[in-house]
């Protein structure tokens, strides 16, 4: 019996190690390649012990194909769009989620259906709207359609933060006559901190990692990291090596984030996937 | 005396509401809505950047012309295929994983930190991965592969039939992550006395699955269902990096075949019709399967 339940436990180790294994090690295999040098990469068999080299990391951060330029338009384009979704969205949630008022199920599903639209449906009209207006190439022109997608999903995640404070806190600041600004600022916010830091990483996390509003709605002077690692590929046909070394400086960031915040990010999905809204 | 103030409180709570709530619905009426009549009217438009003198209305010319467009229905039949065979393999794998997963005792942290990894890169760098490091031909992981054992090397990308494949397996596998997650997550509020009952009604393992666990799970994997299958229509990045849409149209779903026309060929008005059809689609879909979550 002992033993049956040892050789179970290792199979099942080992399945979900392989799993695990498919998914992080193409991750980490592109690691690798970015200090490798060209010849390395192409070279077969494949070396695993070599002279790891820094010259590709050299060129994509000082060299002539620098990608901090797009590093710097990310970061604005992505945290223009998380401050602003944030400001709109979490009064618009608390109402959603704890307030009592006509057409709230109608106002809810608006919401909903806003989030189920394909991007494409709106790239056209902003392409040539946002061209008349010669903002094509603007931080405004992209952090507006980055709203579009991110929005709605920030609204519906914090709803189902909301709705699990208590209702008799609200109630009991109430009856101090505490005011309904101040019972959310100083009694309901602090309740759901933790639901505000997820919805802030999975903002700024889609913001920085869209590409096709970026690809058509930027420009030589706002481009994005995806877009310079894709403009990359078909300049930098051959040298593997540096895209790999561009791929891992723009998605550092992410990683990052992945890492550290873990517990929020699984939070955040099924939080988002179980109760409603939440879309990824 | 009393209902007074319990009257104005409720008016009080009805403003309250909307003084929140407005500036969100405005933003995304103008930001959303809008857009979107516009789109509706420049699918009826003849827009072609490429011939912009012949550009005005056409009635509905644009979707006229869809019947008799080999590409669109090609392209309708590829969003079909790709959208059912990701969700399906994002499912089944993401539950079995979970289930095997839920068994272990220790390190599952260790494996949540793994299958986040591909859920938080960049789609278009997921493509540029898969296209160079992992498909490539001769110095790909897969044809180190392939070659090592003797199976010879395969253009991967480059063939009409194994590049549908090849898109396919590179969105399974950044998104089969997410489902497991959730699935896990899902599976770990589960109560474990129903289990026990079940276990001394001497229930096979078949039987508890079928019979407690998924119906328990069900919301959930509805939930996973539509939200992979609204994700799986609108894929873009990662295929474009990857085939950008071909070799030909190979691998061009709907949503490839709406951008290419818009922006390659600069057909807009053109393109506008088939970003409709692919509106109508996601919508009519995410409908029935609103529908279907909350019946039963």
């Amino acid at each position: 019996m002992d033993r049956h339940k040892y050789w179970r436990r290792l199979v099942l180790a080992v399945v979900a190690g392989v799993g695990v294994a498919v998914w992080v090690f193409p991750v980490l295999w592109a690691l690798a390649t970015s200090f490798k040098t060209e010849r390395d990469v192409l070279a077969y068999p494949p070396v695993w012990l070599f002279e790891p080299t820094l010259a590709n990391y050299r060129e994509v951060l000082v060299g002539s194909s620098s990608i901090v330029p797009n590093l710097w338009s990310s970061l604005v384009v992505a945290t223009l769009t998380t401050v602003l979704t944030m400001l709109i969205a979490l009064p618009a949630a608390y109402a959603l989620g704890r307030l009592r008022y006509p057409a709230k199920r109608a106002s809810g599903f608006y919401v909903l259906g806003t989030q189920m639209l394909p991007p494409m449906g709106l790239i056209i009209p902003y392409y040539l709207v946002l061209q008349k207006m010669g903002a094509l190439d603007t931080y405004a022109g992209l952090t507006v359609i980055y709203l579009t997608f991110a929005l709605p999903f920030a609204i519906w995640l914090m709803v189902s933060y909301f709705e699990d404070v208590p209702f008799e806190m609200e109630e009991a600041a109430l009856l101090d006559r505490a005011g309904r600004l101040r019972t959310l600022w100083y009694v309901i916010l602090p309740q759901v901190r933790g639901g505000i830091a997820v919805t802030t990483i999975f903002v700024f996390l889609n913001a920085w990692n869209e590409f096709m509003f970026a690809v058509v709605l930027g420009g030589n002077r706002v481009r994005t990291v995806t877009v310079a690692m894709f403009n990359f590929i078909s300049v930098e046909q051959t040298q593997w090596a540096k895209v790999a070394a561009g791929a891992m400086l723009a998605m550092l960031p992410v990683i990052l984030i992945g890492f550290f915040a873990q517990r929020h990010i699984v939070k955040g999905l099924t939080v988002g996937a179980v109760k409603g809204g939440g879309r990824r | 005396m009393a209902t007074r103030p319990a009257r104005s409180l409720a008016a009080q709570e009805r403003r309250f509401a909307l003084a929140l709530l407005v500036p969100a619905l405005v933003v995304l009426l103008v930001t959303t809505t809008v857009p979107l009549v516009y789109l509706a009217w420049t699918s009826l438009m003849r827009l072609d950047l490429a011939m912009a003198y012949l550009s005005g209305f056409a009635g509905l010319d644009n979707y006229v012309k869809m019947g008799s467009d080999p590409r669109f229905w090609n392209s309708l039949v590829l969003t079909g295929i790709y959208t059912a065979s990701t969700v399906i393999l994002q499912v089944v794998i993401g539950l079995a994983l979970a289930l095997l997963v839920l068994q272990i005792p220790r390190g599952q942290a260790l494996l949540r930190v793994g299958a986040i990894l591909p859920i938080v890169l960049a789609p278009v760098v997921v493509g540029l991965f898969w296209r160079t490091l992992v498909l490539a031909p001769d110095f790909g992981l897969v044809d180190l592969v392939t070659r090592s054992l003797g199976l010879g090397s395969h253009n991967w990308l480059g063939d009409p039939d194994l590049a549908l494949i090849s898109v396919i397996a590179i969105h399974t596998w950044q998104w089969t992550p997410f489902a497991f997650l959730v699935l896990l997550a899902s599976l770990a509020t589960l109560p474990p006395d129903v289990y026990e009952a079940a276990r001394l009604d001497r229930a096979s393992a078949w039987q508890r699955f079928r019979h407690i666990t998924l119906p328990l799970i069900r919301p959930a994997v509805v939930m996973v269902v539509i939200l992979r299958t609204m994700t799986a229509l609108s894929a873009f990045a990662a295929i474009f990096a990857a085939t950008g849409g071909g070799p030909g149209s190979a691998t061009e779903i709907l949503n490839l075949y709406a951008y290419r026309t818009s922006f390659t060929e600069l057909n807009l008005g053109y393109g506008s019709s088939l970003a409709m059809v692919l509106l109508a689609i996601t919508l009519a879909i995410s409908f029935l399967m609103f529908r279907l979550r909350r019946a039963r």
